[in-house]
């Protein structure tokens, strides 16, 4: 049996839970300076194409995340700090530069063809953040540059 | 009340022990980014001597410590020919293993860096093929096909293998793997055009 007191000393526990949660440090994946191994510092690109792949991308495919405001509370904070460290683990453009040639390649073709089959940017991302989905343009000129630095490659 | 000092204690123990493994996760780092900035430059060096598919030397070197990687390679295809798709996440799996149990000892340095950028890359695909439906399997068997023959070209096979080629897959830009048989079975289309393509080169 559930009784009033009870339930109040429940909702009473989890409050406190959530006070005390956000003193879990947050982390933050904002590096600075732009890396020199930053892949717009190894492969020229046009303006409009930088601008687009940081905005659609380096928010967890580089050392430097725009966060929002709601990074402001935790659990949240935790959860984009994962979610974050797995993009980076799986391609990070801050550190492009340091890829081996093979593994530049083989980057470049997985990127390829995940922006051509809109598998990203993830739906999940774009539902939140709508200036990061990626037009018909804005995607044939990124597999445009992309196919020339693989031509050359 | 009791309980409830209980929990503010345990929240508060995680709390700060949090605290200590960001910290020490923040020093690790700095040591790799130190230590990737360290092997920056060799990388581009090693990349030098990458060989392109097109123009495979042949190595003579009956090698027969590749024959393990060589045939859960041919199970992986011959998975994807089938449409095999949990068949070839298995055979995956067995190739990280055969992979690790690779011997470079002997290898001199410069082969070993080489054959080191082949293997991680290998590896990541593999990976990749273990967790991803089956398109995507197709599409990192590709690069597989790429390192697996790279590698062969670096440290040589007993094995009499073909280097077959479909101009079709990959959208049209054309895909290479490589084959225990003479007959063509392409893994790139399953039974939607399972005879696409044609040997470009026998190895031994």
């Amino acid at each position: 049996m559930i009784t009033k007191n009870k339930l109040k000393k429940g909702v009473l526990i989890l409050f406190a839970a959530f006070l005390l949660m956000q003193f879990i440090p947050k982390k933050y994946n904002e590096s600075g300076q732009i890396e020199k191994t930053d892949i717009f510092k190894i492969y020229k690109a046009p303006q409009t194409v930088q601008n687009k792949i940081k905005t659609s991308c380096y928010d967890c495919h580089s050392n430097h995340t725009k966060y929002p405001w709601y990074n402001k509370i935790q659990p949240i904070a935790l959860f984009l700090e994962n979610h974050i460290n797995e993009g980076k683990e799986e391609l990070n453009f801050s550190e492009f530069g340091n890829y081996s040639k093979r593994k530049k390649k083989s980057k470049l073709k997985s990127i390829r063809s995940q922006i051509e089959k809109n598998e990203m940017p993830l739906k999940t991302y774009t539902f939140i953040h709508k200036e990061a989905i990626l037009s018909k343009n804005d995607k044939t000129e990124i597999l445009q540059w992309m196919d020339r630095i693989l031509k050359d490659l | 009340m009791k309980k409830i000092i209980y929990v503010l204690a345990v929240v508060l123990l995680v709390v700060s022990s949090c605290k200590e493994k960001k910290t020490t996760n923040k020093k690790l780092n700095q040591v790799q980014n130190e230590v990737k900035e360290h092997n920056h430059g060799d990388h581009e060096h090693g990349s030098k001597s990458e060989v392109k598919m097109t123009d495979i030397k042949q190595n003579k070197t009956r090698n027969i410590a590749t024959t393990p990687i060589l045939n859960t390679y041919f199970q992986i295809k011959n998975a994807l020919v089938e449409s095999n798709k949990t068949e070839a996440a298995k055979e995956a799996k067995l190739l990280l293993t055969a992979f690790n149990k690779l011997d470079t000892a002997k290898l001199n340095e410069s082969k070993r860096k080489e054959y080191k950028e082949i293997v991680e890359n290998a590896m990541e695909q593999a990976e990749h093929i273990i967790k991803s439906p089956i398109e995507h399997q197709r599409e990192h068997f590709e690069v597989l096909s790429e390192d697996i023959t790279d590698l062969i070209t670096l440290l040589g096979t007993e094995k009499t293998i073909y280097l077959d080629f479909c101009p079709m897959a990959n959208n049209n830009k054309g895909a290479y793997w490589l084959s225990e048989i003479k007959e063509i079975k392409n893994p790139y289309f399953g039974e939607k055009m399972p005879t696409c393509g044609s040997i470009k080169k026998q190895i031994n």
